[in-house]
């Protein structure tokens, strides 16, 4: 008598293959990269790519060449990227010169003009840029496409063994960039800050007490870039304003220690501002904490 | 056809099914990769990147400790490529030379007993 089993057999197989294929192609041969860009690189790795960009661009002056190079980074958005970068490097006791061309290129950026900048000879990066797609392992038909931007566009259609390559004239491949809104008005070089304001704030909702910097032009916008410096019995700091863009891009912080003295000056000048130590307040309830020191510097 | 032939079959289909998922719908996605696999132009920016701070900052060691994240079998031989690839690709004279310089120091360069990548 024939046993009857229907058809399940078929969906066995089925399964048993798609484990052999699916094995096959994540551990025996997954696909492999091999030519990938600085947009997949490591966290870390693009935080020191953001770095070298910053420091190129204090060494060429190539704001252009410089938006090039950190367009291939693919943040979302560049200039937070690269003022969260400085201000990490700071707190973490990095570089201070790093830390200094970081905060340079995002205020750069910040302040590019609103025109449409022309296209670069050649940026360094695009002087070709090649994209290599490799799935040439144990496929039949390994493909490889190539695309070339100079000084012509090929295009290179690689199915082996009779690869075909087509090349046209480069008519329009310039790239396209978007202009940047102005956000600050460039501080008046050699004009020295002057303290404006100087105000004890209580807010409980801050975990430690700061001295908190605001620097602003003649006209009461916000200037970035300030070098601020602060010296204590026992040490001394550097910080910049506008590396907190989402507070202001003429602010600054720094963390006191309570019953610490500072003095406070800006590095272009002006007054030093001494005396500064955590103030107390207090809260409805009674409960004391530390308050905050806010001082307002205007360029005359 | 017989039972057994169907059976193959199915198992073949299912093998292509993998094969493509695997390969074509849901690849491994590399997301963390290291400057040792950059495509030869943004290995050769990377280059001439270091070589560009060069020029203002003249370390050498850190310039080879910047180098050496590309892998390579040498600092100098990261140069070496990048300078060929930036020749035969229309880089300006400019780049090229900066490239140079650094290659040219690179060459009397003997790293100190110690030194690590970072």
């Amino acid at each position: 008598m024939r046993e009857n089993r229907g058809p399940w057999y078929l969906l066995t197989g089925l399964l048993f293959g798609a484990v052999i294929g699916l094995a096959y192609a994540w551990l025996v041969q997954p696909v492999r990269y091999t030519n990938t860009k600085p947009a997949s690189l490591r966290p870390d790795f693009k935080d020191r790519y953001r770095a070298l960009i910053a420091l190129a661009y204090q060494t060429n002056d190539n704001l252009v060449r410089a938006k090039a190079r950190l367009e291939l980074l693919e943040d979302q958005d560049v200039y937070r990227a690269l003022a969260e970068q400085a201000q990490r490097t700071l707190a973490g006791g990095g570089n201070v010169e790093e830390a200094r061309a970081l905060g340079a290129l995002a205020v750069a950026l910040g302040q590019a003009p609103p025109t449409v900048e022309p296209a670069p000879q050649n940026t360094g990066i695009p002087a070709s840029t090649t994209a290599v797609i490799s799935a040439t392992q144990a496929i039949t038909t390994p493909i490889s496409i190539s695309i070339e931007a100079t000084p012509s566009l090929t295009i290179t259609l690689d199915t082996s063994p009779n690869p075909t390559s087509t090349t046209i004239p480069l008519v329009t491949l310039l790239p396209t960039f978007t202009p940047l809104p102005t956000r600050t008005p460039t501080p008046t070089p050699g004009s020295p800050f002057v303290l404006r304001n100087q105000e004890q704030l209580c807010d409980p909702n801050l975990e430690e007490p700061l001295i908190q910097v605001q620097t602003i032009d003649s006209a009461g916008q916000p200037v970035p870039a300030v070098e601020v410096i602060v010296n204590w019995e026992t040490g001394e700091d550097h910080f910049f304003t506008g590396l907190k863009p989402e507070l202001g891009l003429g602010y600054a912080d720094f963390s006191m220690t309570p019953l610490t003295n500072y003095t406070l000056r800006l590095a272009n000048g002006g007054q030093p501002i001494s005396g500064l130590s955590a103030p107390e307040c207090e809260a409805q309830g009674g409960e004391r904490y530390w308050g905050t020191w806010l001082l307002v510097f205007e360029q005359p | 056809m017989s039972r057994w032939v169907r059976f193959i079959l199915a198992i073949l289909l299912g093998i292509i099914a993998g094969l493509l998922y695997g390969w074509q719908f849901n690849p491994v996605k590399y997301v963390n990769t290291t400057p040792d696999s950059l495509g030869v132009d943004y290995k050769t920016d990377y280059v001439l990147m270091v070589s560009e701070v060069y020029t203002t900052e003249a370390d050498l060691d850190l310039a080879a400790r910047r180098l050496a994240l590309l892998g390579g079998a040498s600092p100098q031989e990261s140069v070496n490529q990048a300078i060929l690839f930036a020749e035969s690709h229309g880089y300006t004279d400019a780049d090229v030379s900066t490239m140079r310089k650094l290659l040219a120091d690179l060459q009397l360069y003997r790293p100190a007993v110690g030194d690590a990548a970072p």
